[in-house]
Formats: C-alpha cells, sequence, structure tokens
C-alpha cells in the first residue's frame, strides 16, 4: 500500500505546487499575496472548457491560449485592483483581493454555472492508467507532475539569471529603492500579475482532466497552495514545489494510515505547525516578514 | 402644525401597520395571480442542485401559464437564496413570508437550511411542498401542511444496500461526505445493516472535493470489499471511482439519487469502462426516455444556458404535482383547500419513475426508484423498487 | 453650513440608536430579524477591529470564536439544561479563555504569517465542529429552544432583539472607554511599531492577549446570542466566509474606528438583504460592492466621513498614510 500512497501523494502534491508557484511569483514581486489566485486558476480553467467544447479547439491549442488569456486577465486585475490601492494598508489590499475572488467566482458560476455538477475535459492522452514501477499512474498526473517541476524550474531560472526576474525581486526589497534606480515599478507589477495569472491559467488545463472544474475550486485549492507555500518558505520557489509534494504526500499517507476523514485537515494542521515551531519554513529565504 | 405632523405621521403608521394583516381573499393569492415561494440554494457550492430544480419547476409554471393557467390564475415563482446555510434561509423565509407574503413555498433543498426555516414556516402556516431537502424530521411527525415529492434517505440508503445483498455481494463498505446530507442518510443506512443482520466491513470518509481518493481505494481493496455503499455527491464519487479503476479495484458500487446521472457521471470520469460494475438510483426516469424530448426543449427555451440534467426532472416533477394540486384545489383557492387537495392527491409525472401520491398520514409522497447503469456507452435501465 | 460642525460620532451614534431601538415599532417579522442579526454583527465587529484596526493584529480567528460561543451556549442549554441566562455568559467566558489559549503561540506571529495561522486554525476548527459527533452533534448540528423571556414579553423575537440590542450597546460603550484609556494607547503603539512600544515598557504580550481576550469575550457573546435567533447551530455557519464578512464590515467601516465598525456592521448586512434581488448574481454584487468601497474610500467610511465633516473626530483612529 505504501507506494501507492505515496504515488498519489506526490501526483495531488504537483497540483499543490502549480498552484502555489504561481502564488509565489506574485508575492515575490510585490509582496501581496493574491487572494484572488485561485479564482484566476478558476477563470483560466472555464475559459480553456469554452474553446474546447464551444469552439472546438484541440486540447494542446486551448492550453497554449490559455497563457495569454489569463494573462490578460491578470493585467485587468492589476489594473483595475492593484495598481489603485499599492499604497493603501495591506489590509486593504488583502480585501480587495477577496472581494475580486467573490467577484470572480459569481461570474465563473454565471456564466459556466448551469453546466451541471462540474465541467469535465478530456485528458491531454487516453487517460487509461498505466504503469510506473509498477504502479498505477493516470498519464495526465504525470503530465501535470512534469509541468509543475518545469515551471519551477523556468522560473528559477528566470529570478537568477534574467535582467527582468532580478527587477521582479528588487521591487518586492523596496519599490522606492526600484524607483530610485530606474525601474518602472507598475510595469513590473503589471507583467507579475499577468506572468502569475497566466501560470494558474495553464495549471488550470492541466488539471482540469483531474479535478473537474467547479466554479468553487478556487478557495480550497489556494488553502492548499498557501500550505505548501508556508511549509516550503514564503517567498521561495523550490520551497513551493517541495512544499507543495510533501502537502500531497502528507494528506495521502495521513488518510491511508490514520484515518480518512483527517486527509482534509492535514493541509490546516501543517501550516498551524509549521507557523508556531518554524514560521520560515524550509527554505525560508526572506525570514519572519513583518506586517 | 406640530400637531397636525404628528397625527398624519401616526395615521400613516397605523395603516402601514393595518394593511399589513388583513385582506379579504387568501395571502398571496390575487384574482390573476397565485405567489409562490421557492426557498434554496441559489450561489454556493450546492447552486447547481438548487437553480437546475427551480428551473425546472418553473418551466412547468411558465407552460401552465402559457396555456392559460390555473382557475384563470397565473403562477408567479419568486425565489430566495438560502446559500445553504440556517443564518440566511432565516431571513430567505420570512422575506418570503412577510415581505413577498407568498401563498405557499414550493421548494426546500439543502437540510439544514430547511429545518431552520421550518419553525417560520410552521408557525405561520405556510403550506410547503419540498423538492429536494430529504431530513427525516421535516415530514415526520406529519404537519398538515408539509408534503415532500422527493424520496427520503432513509428509503435510498435502505435501497443501496439491499441492492448489494440482492446482487450477492459479502463484504459490504460504506464510502461517505461529512455534511448534513450525508449525515440523515448515514444513521439509517446503520439501522438498515442491522436489520439485515450484517455490518458494514469499513466505513471510510472522503471529502466532498477530493482531489485524491487511493489511500480509501486502497483500503477498501485490502478488506477484499466487494459491495460499496456509496453516500456521495458527483465530485467525491467520480474522483473515488476513478482511483479505484486506477488500481484495478471494481468493487459493485451502488450510489443513491445525487449521482443518479450516469451518463454525466461517466463523462466526468473519462474512462470507458470504469462504470462498468456500478448502479445508482434515481426517482427519475432515465433523461433518454421518449417522454422527456419534449421537457428538454422547454428547458432549453425558458433558461438557454442550463445544460438538462437530471435535476431538471425533479423540478419537473414537482412542478407536474403541484399544478394538479393547485387545479384540484379550485377556483377558491386557500391554503387549507390545498392542503386538503394535496392530502389525496396521485400524480403520475412524465419525469418521475413512479406516481407522486400522498395521503393524511404519510406526506413522504414519493416512494419509488429507478436504478441505471452505463454499459456500453449507453444509460442501461437495470428496475425499480417502489416501496408503500 | 453649520451642521457638519454637529455630526460627530456620538450624535451620529446616538440617532442610530435611536432608529434601532424603534425598529421593533415599525418593522414586520423579516425586518425584525434581520436588525437583530445586525446587533450581533455590530458586537463581532468592534471585536474583530480591536484586533485587527487598532492593534494591528491580523486575526482571523472572530469567525470560529463567534462559533465556539454559540456552541457552548447550544451544549449548556440543550446538554445541560441551564438556563440561557447562565449559558451565554459561561459560553462568553470560555470562549475568552479558549482565545487566549490560541492566542499564545499566535503572539510571536504577525501580518501575513499571523493571517494564514489564523485561517488554518478556523478551518481546523470546523473539522473539528464537523467531526465530533459526541459533542457537537456533527454535520446536523445542535438545535435549540428559544429563550423565555416571559415575564417581560410574549414575543421571544421582540425578547431577543431588545437584549442583543442592550448587549451590543455595552460593547461599543466598554470598547469606546476602553480605547480611551491607557490601553487603546497601549494597542496602538503596538500596532504602529512593536520596537517603539517595547522600548517606552510596554508589555507586548500582556497588551496583544488583552485584545485577544477582549474581542474573543465579544463574539462569545455575539455568539450565545446568535444561536437561540437561529434555533439550530451548525458547523457551515462558522466557515471561512462568515470571517471574511466580518473583516469586509471592519475594513468597510474603517480600520480603528468604532463607529466605523458600526456602519460597516450595519451597512454589509443590510447590503446583503438587499442584494438578495440579484438572486444568482449576489456573489458578483457582493464583491464589487466590496471592491467598489475600497477603490473609493480605502480608509472606510470613517475616512470618508472624516473628510466631509471637520467635527467627526474618533480618539487614536487609524490614519490612512502612505506606506
Amino acid at each position: 500500500m505504501l507506494p501507492y500512497l505515496l504515488i498519489s501523494g506526490l501526483t495531488s502534491g504537483a497540483l499543490y505546487a502549480m498552484v502555489a508557484i504561481g502564488l509565489v511569483v506574485v508575492y515575490r514581486s510585490t509582496g501581496h499575496i493574491n487572494f484572488a489566485h485561485g479564482e484566476l486558476f478558476m477563470i483560466g480553467g472555464f475559459l480553456a472548457y469554452s474553446m474546447i467544447t464551444m469552439l472546438g479547439f484541440p486540447y494542446l491549442l486551448s492550453l497554449v491560449l490559455a497563457v495569454p488569456l489569463s494573462f490578460c486577465l491578470g493585467v485587468i486585475c492589476d489594473r483595475v485592483v492593484f495598481r489603485p490601492l499599492m499604497n493603501a494598508p495591506g489590509t486593504t489590499l488583502v480585501l480587495a483581493t477577496v472581494g475580486l475572488s467573490y467577484l470572480l467566482k459569481g461570474v465563473g458560476r454565471y456564466i459556466w454555472g448551469g453546466k451541471g455538477e462540474y465541467i469535465s475535459i478530456k485528458a491531454i492522452v487516453d487517460p487509461a492508467p498505466f504503469l510506473v514501477w509498477g504502479m498505477p499512474v493516470l498519464p495526465q498526473q504525470l503530465i501535470v507532475f512534469a509541468a509543475a517541476m518545469l515551471c519551477m524550474m523556468g522560473f528559477l531560472a528566470f529570478f537568477r539569471w534574467t535582467i527582468a526576474g532580478k527587477m521582479m525581486q528588487a521591487t518586492a526589497e523596496s519599490a522606492f529603492a526600484s524607483y530610485l534606480v530606474g525601474i518602472r515599478v507598475e510595469r513590473v507589477y503589471t507583467w507579475t500579475w499577468g506572468v502569475g495569472a497566466a501560470v494558474a491559467g495553464v495549471a488550470a488545463v492541466l488539471m482540469a482532466p483531474l479535478t473537474l472544474l467547479t466554479p468553487d475550486i478556487g478557495s480550497g485549492l489556494l488553502i492548499k497552495a498557501f500550505a505548501a507555500t508556508i511549509l516550503g518558505g514564503l517567498g521561495s520557489m523550490s520551497g513551493a514545489l517541495v512544499g507543495g509534494l510533501l502537502v500531497g504526500l502528507c494528506e495521502s499517507l495521513v488518510g491511508g494510515y490514520i484515518d480518512s476523514s483527517l486527509q482534509e485537515v492535514a493541509a490546516f494542521i501543517i501550516i498551524m505547525i509549521v507557523l508556531v515551531f518554524r514560521p520560515s519554513g524550509l527554505f525560508g529565504a526572506y525570514g519572519v516578514r513583518r506586517a | 402644525m406640530k400637531r397636525f405632523q404628528v397625527s398624519s405621521a401616526a395615521l400613516t403608521i397605523g395603516l402601514l401597520l393595518g394593511s399589513a394583516g388583513s385582506s379579504a381573499a387568501e395571502v398571496g393569492v390575487t384574482d390573476t395571480e397565485i405567489l409562490i415561494g421557492a426557498l434554496g440554494v441559489l450561489t454556493g457550492p450546492l447552486y447547481n442542485n438548487g437553480k437546475t430544480i427551480y428551473d425546472g419547476v418553473e418551466t412547468v409554471y411558465n407552460e401552465v401559464n402559457a396555456a392559460g393557467g390555473i382557475n384563470g390564475r397565473k403562477i408567479r415563482y419568486v425565489r430566495e437564496d438560502d446559500a445553504c446555510k440556517p443564518e440566511q434561509a432565516i431571513p430567505a423565509v420570512k422575506k418570503l413570508i412577510f415581505e413577498h407574503k407568498v401563498f405557499m413555498i414550493h421548494g426546500g433543498g439543502c437540510s439544514n437550511a430547511s429545518l431552520a426555516a421550518m419553525p417560520d414556516i410552521v408557525k405561520a402556516q405556510v403550506p410547503w411542498v419540498i423538492t429536494a431537502s430529504t431530513a427525516p424530521q421535516l415530514t415526520d411527525p406529519v404537519n398538515p401542511r408539509i408534503f415532500t415529492t422527493m424520496l427520503a434517505g432513509w428509503m435510498e440508503t435502505a435501497g443501496q444496500l439491499q441492492r448489494l445483498i440482492d446482487t450477492g455481494a459479502k463484504k459490504i463498505a460504506i464510502v461517505r461526505q461529512r455534511d448534513a446530507w450525508a449525515e440523515s442518510r448515514y444513521k439509517p443506512l446503520l439501522d438498515s445493516f442491522a436489520q439485515a443482520g450484517r455490518k458494514p466491513v469499513l466505513d471510510e470518509e472522503i471529502s466532498a472535493d477530493p482531489s485524491d481518493a487511493t489511500g480509501v481505494a486502497l483500503k477498501l481493496q485490502a478488506a477484499g470489499v466487494d459491495g460499496v455503499v456509496a453516500v456521495l455527491f458527483p465530485k467525491a464519487a467520480t474522483v473515488m471511482i476513478r482511483d479505484m479503476y486506477k488500481i484495478g479495484y471494481k468493487p459493485l458500487v451502488v450510489g443513491g439519487s445525487a449521482i443518479g446521472d450516469v451518463k454525466a457521471m461517466d463523462q466526468a470520469i473519462g474512462i470507458r469502462g470504469a462504470l462498468d460494475n456500478f448502479q445508482a438510483l434515481s426517482p427519475t426516469k432515465s433523461a433518454t426516455d421518449p417522454s422527456m424530448a419534449q421537457w428538454k426543449a422547454k428547458v432549453k427555451k425558458y433558461y438557454p444556458q442550463d445544460e438538462f440534467q437530471t435535476w431538471h426532472m425533479f423540478g419537473i416533477a414537482s412542478g407536474q404535482f403541484m399544478v394538479e394540486g393547485l387545479k384540484r384545489a379550485g377556483r377558491d383557492l386557500t391554503r387549507d383547500g390545498l392542503a386538503k387537495a394535496l392530502n389525496g392527491l396521485s400524480v403520475s409525472s412524465d419525469a418521475y419513475a413512479g406516481p407522486i401520491s400522498c395521503a393524511a398520514e404519510n406526506h413522504q409522497c414519493y416512494r419509488s426508484m429507478a436504478w441505471f447503469s452505463f454499459i456500453n456507452g449507453d444509460i442501461k435501465e437495470m428496475g425499480l423498487t417502489q416501496l408503500k | 453650513m453649520n451642521i457638519r460642525k454637529f455630526i460627530t460620532p456620538r450624535s451620529l451614534g446616538l440617532v442610530v440608536l435611536g432608529v434601532l431601538a424603534a425598529l421593533p415599532a415599525f418593522a414586520n417579522n423579516y425586518w425584525l430579524f434581520v436588525g437583530n442579526l445586525t446587533l450581533v454583527y455590530i458586537a463581532l465587529t468592534v471585536g474583530l477591529n480591536l484586533l485587527i484596526g487598532y492593534s494591528g493584529l491580523l486575526a482571523f480567528m472572530n469567525g470560529t470564536l463567534f462559533g465556539v460561543g454559540a456552541y457552548a451556549t447550544a451544549i449548556f442549554r440543550v446538554d445541560f439544561s441551564w438556563s440561557y441566562g447562565l449559558a451565554i455568559p459561561l459560553a462568553a467566558v470560555l470562549t475568552m479563555v479558549i482565545g487566549v489559549i490560541v492566542a499564545l503561540p499566535a503572539l510571536r506571529l504577525s501580518g501575513l504569517y499571523l493571517a494564514l495561522a489564523t485561517v488554518a486554525f478556523a478551518q481546523f476548527i470546523l473539522w473539528v465542529l464537523l467531526h465530533w459527533d459526541r459533542v457537537t452533534r456533527g454535520p446536523s448540528g445542535i438545535q435549540v429552544p428559544q429563550v423565555d423571556y416571559a415575564p417581560l414579553t410574549d414575543s421571544f423575537e421582540h425578547g431577543h432583539y431588545y437584549v442583543t440590542l442592550v448587549v451590543a450597546c455595552i460593547i461599543v460603550w466598554l470598547t469606546a472607554n476602553l480605547l480611551r484609556s491607557r490601553y487603546g494607547r497601549a494597542f496602538v503603539a503596538v500596532r504602529e511599531s512593536e520596537v517603539a512600544a517595547e522600548s517606552i515598557g510596554i508589555d507586548l504580550t500582556r497588551y496583544k492577549t488583552l485584545a485577544y481576550a477582549v474581542s474573543a469575550l465579544y463574539a462569545g457573546l455575539a455568539g450565545g446570542l446568535f444561536a437561540p435567533l437561529l434555533g439550530i447551530v451548525v458547523p457551515e455557519s462558522f466557515d471561512l466566509s462568515q470571517v471574511i464578512v466580518q473583516f469586509a464590515m471592519v475594513t468597510v467601516g474603517g480600520l480603528g474606528s468604532i463607529a466605523g465598525s458600526v456602519i460597516g456592521a450595519i451597512g454589509l448586512v443590510w447590503l446583503q438583504e438587499f442584494l438578495r434581488a440579484f438572486k444568482e448574481l449576489q456573489e458578483v454584487a457582493f464583491g464589487g460592492m466590496i471592491l467598489l468601497t475600497i477603490l473609493f474610500f480605502p480608509g472606510g467610511i470613517s475616512a470618508m466621513l472624516k473628510h466631509w465633516f471637520p467635527g467627526w473626530r474618533e480618539p487614536l483612529r487609524r490614519r490612512f498614510l502612505d506606506q
């Protein structure tokens, strides 16, 4: 039983990691958490669904198109919500993104709500499971796993080696100093929001065959993503990936060995334990931030 | 000047207070209109169950109105959202009763919300026909003005267990969600087990929104379970069945009305053959039944954004029952008259597998369950269970 | 226009009190319930503001403690057969104790970490409420009887409304006095800079714990009054959306302003009722209204009032500064 649980834990962990990565990208650049991230994920997925079922696009094309579409959604959110409130107190921004999440959820419900309990999107390959080292895995789960690794490595490289990546880190460190050295801070923020949303959209399209889209998946996944980022260390990209995988593993093992009813609460217990004993997480790059 | 202002204010207040009370005709009934309220979930994760059922009801009402109404009156259906929570249900029902002043309430989704709203409905003596709530306390003990057109939770689980026993399952397990809906079915299910002289081999819980259920599937497989009573909603059931298929484990899974739409289940799982050993019950006929074709078109006409689902059929059946009851209550329509008319009423709806019939001592008006499975790309009807 | 000078928190407060006190005379059963709900939320919002607005502690356990208060009251009333007069205050005290116990590990956290920890805790408690069948009856919850106000009035709705009104008034008055005292100044000092506060001898632990305790007490009281109002106590009433609504009330009303909290509570409860007209689009409308309010009044309604009415002075209200 153990190997089965490990594999299933890793595969659902990869899901959480993908959502967490998008969250961390925005945090690393703006210093704020976007509480509507889950809903950006959800809308991205539904947009792909519309493209596949209504416009008849093949899955791969929808996946590719999800990037610019979600990017635009992120940019709109930045312009409408974030930019005007850039200098507002942190709590105001939190509430603004929460309000945004309600708005997006309601819009998602209105447009795609009456279609059924959940929306199903055909997987990219034949969804029948195949064996990996003797253990059954759904092909889509492997794809999500691979995508999460790619995303993480891509972003790590981006932040470390490109100028744009460094600019994004600079704006998080100090917006004021960034202005002084000539960085167009607002531009960077806009791009960040776009990129974060794009990651969320791609994640949604990849995950949709596995999790089944409903307008409410945003909030549940967001909390798991929080658990992932906190475990890994807020602001750390590799932490988001490792954290996500660990959260998935914990859930799976706890559910399998202790009690199935504990599976859904494992993530919260992880958050609480980590924050009380080691708030900086595993790879805590930035330490405990003050409000 | 001041005295005039005071007395005119007093007069206005007096009029407002006074007009709140009496009127010659029955509350909610005018010469041309019957006002019916719908209490149910319109927002929140379970909105799909609520909205689609009321769309079904309203489709029936719209058709009746188009044909001239009932005894010369048109039906106006006004919905209020309870968001599946008691603190929303109470103001919603109070708004229906005291603001909209409805003649009766036709609705009721989430059990906790309906139970919270019940005292107000009972106190105001508003007739209530329940479309989906299955909490037993709603109709037991019998209230003269409260009826339900939905199967009781205990009927479903008793039926599910019986189905498994009939097909020869030896080791039966329960897999359930942790919410009020599942809870109202779980306790009667344990009673059914006791009555059949059996005990569940395993009793597992899945979250209502899981991303993975492999752990549960493995546990069941390890215990050699060959029959599963699924007290689950579609999302959890889909993930569970998919993960069972993934590890090559195929027990007979029997589901309740919540997963009665087997075609939708197949689409969601996406793996042909995963449902080969699956049966679910539904109060409704198959959605592909010829009598439903016209209803599909009608629902599409009024609600183009809806995709036709089994839930619509719940609403259509209940709506047809209601229309018949209102007709029988006559032109001189009163709440008491309606309750009397409903008491002995028996209606064969287009959408339900059996008749909806109420008796004075039994307001649990529906007791038939159709069994469906999905084999080789088609919905297959497996049988019909009718309780007394 | 001279009249602007007369609009102060105190005068507006008296007007609001007057309207609330007179409400039962001209409201039907529905509006009376909504009014009662508003009063419960006023108690909650004032408490939450004490944490978030005045002390700068982003603690989102208020919804959970609200639930603890409600469940405790239900258990005391139904299982122990105590009267409500005993059950509600004791439940409030129990909630306060639990609030303080939970606050202890949270003292070391701040900002986002505190927020996330309390959110996780809230979800955890929700799980406990859902699964601890023996005590909380699990998902079906506990049904509680109405309060019997017999010698005073026959109508439960009226009696409960006035009792809640009195409790809400006491809470507002107590908090206002608390904030005018050295405790209030200490809270603000903690919020503005913990380091500076410590350097002038303010014991952070003591004052933070006090803030948590007071808000927990209010939440417990509110929960105790909420339980008989609904007649049933279920876990889903105290999920995350509960604390989000409270948070919205505090922020829209104005952080660090009691008057703001009251206005925010009244405004958002009535907004939610008004939004019923939107049926399925309620969430869109709610989110949209929150966003619009924040975009136009980032400091909340009390900041707007301060801007328009020069007489509007509140002690130690948070100023909207550039950061």
